[in-house]
């Protein structure tokens, strides 16, 4: 399973679900399912989040058991 | 996202399929007559009280759905002018595919739509082939997985966007 930051790095940067998505180009929905871990983002998808809170993807998205930070 | 006119779509279908099974059903109460001797050639059709307001109650139904449909269908397209829908397009309308997440729940809903199709169509010709089903209730049997079919697909895209939601 596919863990991740999103929901606390984008509270962090003061976004709302829907500011995230239109930055990133998607619908608030699907940055709600990748925030409660039901949806694995595509790779073009988990660059441009990482783009957006400014850190490496490897930093916002690990594997189940992997998280190093 | 609820009220998008594609998370909808489904209902308009399990509606259209109501009425179309009231046509049906009327259809099937009708007596027809067929006269062909030297004198005349006369083919007529009658509908027993209840049945002939049915169809007449079901086919303007249907043609003011068709009329709300059509309307819903360019105030979506006016609203949504890259994500244009058209009634005779190839591609299901129900169909969410504005990103990857959208489409996730689409994957999502078809399987289990496919899942019912794969038990649902075998198991109903067993039925066929073992019992003498009347024309009416096959029909009516094709009808009701139809109906289903949009059931499933709308409750479960409801489901992810309610949990969404949540």
């Amino acid at each position: 399973m596919l863990h991740n930051r999103v929901k606390e790095l984008r509270a962090r940067f003061g976004f709302s679900q829907g500011q995230l998505g239109e930055r990133v180009g998607v619908t608030r929905q699907t940055i709600g399912f990748i925030e409660k871990g039901d949806f694995s983002p595509s790779i073009t998808l988990a660059l441009k989040l990482a783009r957006e809170f400014e850190m490496k993807v490897d930093e916002l998205f690990w594997l189940e058991g992997e998280k190093t930070s | 996202m609820k009220k998008d006119f594609r998370v909808q779509y489904p209902l308009w279908q399990m509606a259209f399929i109501v009425l179309l099974g009231l046509i049906l059903f009327s259809v099937d109460g009708a007596t027809t007559e067929f006269i062909h001797n030297e004198d005349e050639l006369r083919f007529g059709t009658q509908f027993p009280p209840l049945e002939s307001v049915l169809l007449y109650g079901s086919i303007f139904l249907t043609f003011l759905l068709i009329t709300i449909f059509s309307l819903k269908l360019s105030k979506h397209n006016k609203q949504h002018p890259d994500q244009k829908l058209s009634m005779w397009q190839i591609r299901p309308i129900e169909y969410l595919e504005q990103d990857e997440g959208m489409t996730y729940i689409t994957r999502r809903a078809s399987q289990k739509v496919y899942t019912f199709f794969v038990w649902a169509l075998p198991f109903m010709a067993v039925i066929y082939i073992l019992f003498e089903v009347p024309r009416f209730w096959m029909i009516f049997g094709i009808l009701f997985l139809a109906w289903m079919q949009y059931l499933i697909y709308y409750v479960e895209v409801r489901r992810q966007l309610k949990e969404e939601d949540e």
